[in-house]
């Protein structure tokens, strides 16, 4: 038994005024001259054993009526026969990610969920405080009546949401309520991706819900990426799906169905695309409509812009003019002096600057990086061979490069490393540059002559020296995002704009794409999809559930019925205060029967 | 139309008619309203009536010789008349400590209700040419008025009831002894007592008393108060008075089991009493003196 208002128990105290009262009634009250005495003795005598036995019962039946009021004001809470729960701090946690939005035998999973959450609710008393707390993080507390509203309103979230965070919240909720019996109540699909974190609940009563009814074969997206992210003006969708055998698909571009085709389970499918549209625009990956729509559209953003203009400075060597040959032959460069490719002694911007291969040109070389306001410099020089890691350039090994050392005061000298060799900086690119350690010689580096080379080059070209055309942020729904410092402003897919003022923000819950505003023109994207692991259906077993709900008393149900009696049921424990002033009230009559009974053998005198 | 009744003392409320005046002058009051209650004359059936004949034995006064019967039959025979039967009444009043209390204020003590009962009875007997005498006690024999039946005799009586008294304790077999020894023959013995005492003593005494030819009445004088603890007190210590004695005790807790007891204890003394052969009335101190008085010589037949 728990109390909860102990210090009430104090008041249990007072059964001294009754006990010292019976002790001491002998010494109590005033004197009273009384010459039938004989009388009153004889009455003491012959009853005397039927007035102690009834003195007796007064006293105990006084004690007992205070203690149990005494106990009835400390509401006290404990085990007892009978029905009804005791005051119950109660944490609804409802999972309502995107994989319970699928469809089994006619009705989502997320509408079973809501309908026990429902019939939970309907077992709450007067006492009891309850919450209901999401996947997609959102509590809504208060009364019995504003959480049905809130379980009624609940849509299926876009993505995973957090559901271990969603538990972690609820426990914190109960365990601050200050009602000792605590109990969350988690419903969910049990989704085998959902229980990947411990939680732990101890002291906590733990009754989960998780319909046991079989998963629908789920098809999905689960990649879609523009490559390059700046088309120029052609790029290649490559998608990849989730299926048990082959699916049609459809790649939207604008709003408008650009490509279809059929994909194998599991496969990569590339699709090569040159929109006559410019600048920023949204595209999307898209399935035929299954049991979970959820999943089935993956969104992507490309930047589509016009090829860059690009000329091979004389001292560059054969190398860079064959592969310009070739980005021109390809339509993904034309030729001009928009963008250069130059030895770095002849540094300018935008260009792809090599290390030179003279030695003695070294020190020019960084005058010149530093006339043109690229932030590097070279060092000591490295000989190989050693092995270059960076994107594209896998192969790749450097037998002779400088350290390219970041000029003090750079900020974004590490973030803009693209490969390294030996430990040291490679390939480094900024605003307007790309920096190579090497010299673009067969003794630098065996990278003019790999296949990586080309592809390479006109992916810097395009990705570095393109233009500024922002960056894309891919999120997943509700998850914390950063804001680009020049933005101040989102468009949404319909169109409206939302102003952005903290650094750091919630993604939208909706998947899609959201464009980051540049002044009045996008410069940027927000790519939301659903995370990966939410297409896969499969559900945990029961004791991978309880093995991730750390607690010492939980319950997993796959039946509604017999969930719904273990809410509120919190070790069988019930506020016995009602009962105790019964109890009570019984004393104060038996005590009122006694005091006003004729003692046996006694008749009215005439 | 008024009430006869409101207008008789002796059926008014005692402690009212108290407030009138002296003893003697309630007494006198409740005397007549009694009488008048009777609708009897107190004159009549008192005479010197002939009674019986005896034979003459010398000694005798020649005075109550009876000429006619020697005229006629040549015999001596002594003539009787019925002044001599003539009751003679003895009143003992217990005037002990116990006697001076009362459970409400407005209404007699003990003491003061069981006085007025005895002038009023004392008076109603010399009225009849009864001789009456008075004996007081408590634990000693206070007060000792022989009995006479000269109507002067009652003043004499008024008088003794002022005498102190209240002694710790009731001699009522001492001043019983006390009145058989005053009575030469048989007459009345009238013992005014709350009986806050031993009954197998004073039932032995009775028994005496009865033997020697006398009528015995017992006027058991009680407060209402007495009777069911009607204390004002919740939690009291109730005191003796005479003995000094204590016993807390929680009225409401008792009070059944005291009206038992005083019922055990009343009948206790009825059956006492009734094996001397003498009658036990209950008198309590709120009844009209009419009661007491209509009871105590209903009992005898002795009213005129």
């Amino acid at each position: 038994m728990s109390f909860l208002a102990p210090m009430a128990l104090l008041l249990a105290g007072a059964i001294a005024v009754p006990l010292v009262l019976h002790l001491l009634r002998r010494k109590t009250g005033e004197a009273v001259e009384f010459p039938a005495l004989r009388y009153l003795l004889r009455a003491q005598r012959e009853f005397s054993r039927t007035l102690k036995l009834r003195n007796m019962l007064l006293m105990l039946l006084r004690i007992a009526a205070v203690l149990a009021l005494a106990f009835a004001a400390a509401r006290p809470v404990g085990r007892m026969v009978g029905g009804g729960h005791p005051p119950t701090a109660l944490a609804l946690v409802l999972d309502n990610s995107l994989s319970t939005s699928a469809v089994v035998n006619g009705e989502s999973v997320l509408a079973r969920l809501k309908n026990a959450a429902r019939d939970a609710l309907a077992r709450a008393s007067a006492g009891d405080r309850a919450w209901l707390v999401t996947a997609d993080g959102r509590v809504v507390g208060g009364d019995m009546n504003a959480i049905r509203d809130a379980v009624d309103r609940i849509e299926p979230f876009g993505g995973a949401g957090d559901i271990a965070g969603a538990i972690a919240r609820a426990a914190q909720l109960v365990q601050s309520s200050g009602i000792p019996a605590r109990q969350l109540a988690i419903l969910t699909d049990g989704q085998a991706s959902t229980w990947s974190e411990v939680a732990a609940l101890d002291g906590i009563s733990v009754t989960v819900f998780a319909p046991a009814v079989a998963p629908p074969r789920n098809r999905a997206v689960v990649r879609a990426v523009p490559e390059p992210p700046h088309w120029t003006p052609r790029g290649v969708i490559r998608a990849t799906t989730s299926a048990t055998d082959s699916v049609t698909f459809r790649v939207m571009l604008g709003g408008k169905a650009t490509a279809r085709g059929t994909a194998a389970p599991g496969a990569e499918v590339s699709v090569r695309l040159q929109p006559t549209e410019r600048g920023w625009i949204a595209g999307s990956v898209e399935l035929e409509p299954d049991e979970m729509r959820g999943d089935d559209t993956r969104w992507f953003a490309a930047h589509i812009g016009a090829a860059p203009a690009v000329v091979a400075d004389p001292g560059a060597g054969a190398f860079a003019r064959t592969a310009i040959d070739a980005l021109v032959q390809e339509g993904r460069v034309t030729r001009g002096s928009d963008v250069v490719i130059a030895g770095a002694e002849a540094a300018r911007r935008p260009a792809v600057l090599f290390a030179p291969s003279d030695p003695v040109q070294l020190g020019a070389a960084n005058r010149a990086l530093q006339r043109a306001g690229v932030p590097w410099r070279f060092g000591s020089a490295r000989i190989g061979p050693a092995p270059v890691r960076g994107s594209g350039l896998d192969g790749v090994s450097a037998l002779r490069w400088y350290a390219i050392e970041a000029v003090p005061g750079s900020a974004d000298a590490a973030v803009d490393t693209l490969a390294r060799a030996g430990g040291d900086a490679w390939a480094v690119a900024g605003d307007g540059y790309v920096l190579v350690a090497s010299p673009l010689t067969p003794e630098g580096t065996d990278l003019p002559i790999r296949a990586a080379w080309v592809p390479w080059l006109g992916a810097a070209i395009s990705d570095r020296l393109g233009g500024d055309a922002g960056a894309v942020t891919e999120a997943a729904p509700g998850t914390v995002v950063a804001r680009p410092s020049w933005s101040r402003e989102l468009e949404w897919p319909d169109g409206t704009m939302h102003a952005v003022t903290d650094a750091r923000m919630r993604a939208p819950t909706r998947p899609g794409v959201y464009f980051w505003r540049r002044g009045t023109a996008r410069g940027g994207a927000l790519v939301v999809n659903a995370e990966v692991a939410e297409s896969d259906l499969a559900r945990a077993t029961v004791a991978s559930m309880q093995a991730r709900l750390a607690g010492s008393d939980v319950a997993v149900f796959g039946d509604a019925g017999s969930w719904t009696p273990s809410v509120f049921a919190v070790t069988g424990r019930r506020a016995l205060e009602g009962t105790l002033l019964i109890v009570a009230l019984g004393c104060l009559a038996a005590e009122a029967f006694v005091t006003r009974a004729v003692p046996e053998g006694t008749e009215e005198t005439d | 139309m008024t009430d006869p009744r409101t207008n008789r003392p002796d059926l008014m409320d005692p402690a009212l008619v108290a407030g009138l005046g002296s003893i003697e002058l309630v007494a006198r009051r409740i005397v007549d309203g009694f009488m008048q209650g009777l609708h009897r004359s107190p004159r009549k059936g008192f005479s010197v009536e002939f009674a019986e004949h005896r034979q003459y034995q010398p000694g005798d006064d020649l005075r109550f010789i009876d000429w006619k019967v020697l005229a006629r039959s040549d015999r001596w025979m002594m003539k009787l008349n019925t002044e001599d039967t003539n009751l003679r009444a003895t009143i003992v009043l217990d005037v002990s400590k116990s006697m001076h209390w009362t459970g409400a204020p407005g209404r007699l003590t003990k003491a003061a209700y069981a006085e007025r009962l005895a002038a009023t009875i004392a008076l109603i007997l010399l009225r009849q040419r009864d001789a009456v005498g008075l004996i007081r006690f408590d634990d000693q024999v206070r007060s000792v008025i022989p009995p006479r039946s000269r109507s002067v005799h009652w003043h004499r009586i008024v008088k003794a009831l002022d005498d102190p008294g209240a002694g710790l304790a009731s001699d009522a077999p001492g001043g019983l002894m006390r009145a058989a020894s005053m009575v030469g023959r048989a007459g009345m013995v009238l013992l005014i007592s709350d009986l806050l005492m031993d009954p197998v003593e004073v039932a032995d005494t009775l028994k005496g008393l009865a033997s020697a030819g006398h009528h015995l009445t017992v006027l058991h004088i009680m407060d209402p108060a007495e009777r069911d603890l009607a204390v004002g007190a919740i939690e009291a210590e109730f005191k003796d008075p005479e003995s000094g004695q204590k016993l807390a005790a929680t009225v409401a807790d008792v009070r059944e089991a005291y009206r038992t007891a005083v019922v055990e204890s009343v009948d206790e003394w009825r059956q006492h009493l009734s094996g001397a052969a003498a009658s036990h009335e209950v008198v309590l101190t709120d009844h009209p003196f009419g009661m007491p008085l209509r009871r105590a010589f209903m009992n005898r037949q002795i009213l005129p």
